[in-house]
């Protein structure tokens, strides 16, 4: 069994805090997502995903604050307008879109930041290597 | 076709004297057909008028309003042309108060030759020729039938005699940037060919066309290798309006998607999660 190499973006000001959230309850959770702290969900442009992607990552996630709790306001809904554009890019190009991965946790969602990690692995680690589709 | 180039250059005459200029076509000393700025102290120049190839015409109406920003002129356009205007203007490229837009309906020939769905102008109050019906775009409907193997397989073929000229860059009316993200080498890899597959070249380019592309085809027709890059500028352009309910370079007074926040019942058709 491989074990899929995954990107994890996550906002400051939700995700990121959900993931402590899920360390302070002791909670288990697949260790292949490497984690990117980043200041809004909105920052993450597509030519972060796409070269994250053409880097080596099996999977990438993107995760926010849920929509109407951005801490910038309005942040998530750029996150909200590009990702589902830029999945079907991927799809158009022969990449499965489900290797890119959108969700909101917020603070609070320790539990649910585990299990949307967990899940995601197994569904990435269930595909061929990115490395091998793309050969 | 001789027919519609006399009545486009009959009507050039008469709205000659109104404006400082006219864009259209010409036939140059070697017969090629470049973009050309009609003045009526050169009237003569008429003689060599030209209807087709298409040329990117907005670019030229671009580059002079640059330096004359006070110049009255008038543009013969086709459907795609207009369309690409109005996206212009938006991201104010060019100024459409100052510019008096007549319209060329293409021949059902030139539709088949471009696979184009909306083959003339609609904002245009004259319109030079007859309107003809669009064309089922096969191209792209068949590509969308492709399994996600077969699709990584064609655009590997595809990218594959891609030389990275940056061609199709250049051409396109809507890329404009004064920096362009697709000469930043933290984005795209330079010094390497054939292309490292996934393409951040093409995938990025076809991003930054969310919104934008409106399907004139001028990449494809400046493409030295072929490639037939407006499937996936075309396949997205639906997914926006499906999504977004945004039609690219149709209303002139609807902001692209990407500069507004979500409305009501837009975050549902994203399929995105819960």
């Amino acid at each position: 069994m491989y074990e899929p190499k995954i990107i994890g973006f996550l906002c400051n000001w939700c995700s990121y805090r959900g993931a402590d959230t899920a360390g302070m309850a002791r909670l288990k959770y697949a260790t292949n997502v490497k984690v990117v702290r980043v200041p809004c969900s909105g920052r993450i442009s597509p030519e972060l995903v796409l070269r994250t992607f053409r880097e080596g990552a099996d999977g990438v996630m993107v995760l926010g604050c849920h929509i109407g709790d951005c801490h910038y306001g309005t942040g998530n809904h750029r996150t909200a307008k590009r990702m589902p554009i830029l999945k079907k890019l991927l799809e158009y190009n022969g990449i499965d879109p489900e290797r890119l991965y959108i969700n909101w946790v917020s603070a609070a969602e320790g539990e649910k930041f585990a299990t949307v990690i967990d899940e995601f692995t197994d569904k990435i680690r269930a595909m061929t290597p990115f490395e091998e589709v793309m050969k | 076709m001789t027919d519609r180039l006399t009545e486009l250059r009959e009507e050039i005459y008469k709205i000659l004297p109104e404006v400082d200029g006219v864009i259209a076509l010409k036939k140059g000393p070697s017969a090629i057909v470049a973009p050309y700025l009609f003045v009526k102290e050169a009237a003569d120049d008429l003689q060599k008028l030209a209807v087709w190839p298409k040329e990117p015409v907005p670019d030229t109406l671009k580059i002079i309003q640059r330096a004359h920003p006070e110049a009255r002129l008038a543009i013969v356009v086709r459907g795609c042309e207009e369309r690409g205007l109005v996206e212009m203007s938006k991201h104010s490229q060019v100024d459409l108060d100052k510019v008096t837009l007549i319209g060329l309906a293409c021949t059902a020939e030139e539709a088949d030759i471009c696979r184009c769905t909306k083959p003339a102008p609609t904002h245009a109050k004259i319109v030079i020729g007859e309107r003809v019906e669009g064309t089922v775009d096969r191209l792209t409907d068949d590509f969308t039938a492709k399994s996600l193997e077969e699709k990584l397989a064609f655009w590997k073929q595809e990218y594959s005699h891609c030389i990275k000229c940056y061609g199709c860059r250049n051409i396109c009316p809507q890329c404009f940037c004064n920096v362009c993200t697709l000469e930043d080498e933290k984005w795209v890899e330079t010094g390497r060919l054939p292309l490292p597959q996934p393409s951040m070249y093409h995938l990025i380019r076809s991003m930054h066309m969310t919104a934008k592309c409106v399907a004139c085809r001028e990449c494809e027709e400046t493409c030295p290798a072929g490639i037939p890059l407006s499937i996936q500028f075309r396949l997205i352009a639906r997914d926006v309006k499906q999504m977004y309910g945004y039609e690219t370079g149709e209303n002139l007074d609807q902001q692209p998607p990407q500069l507004l926040v979500l409305e009501e019942g837009e975050y549902e058709r994203t399929g995105l999660p819960h």
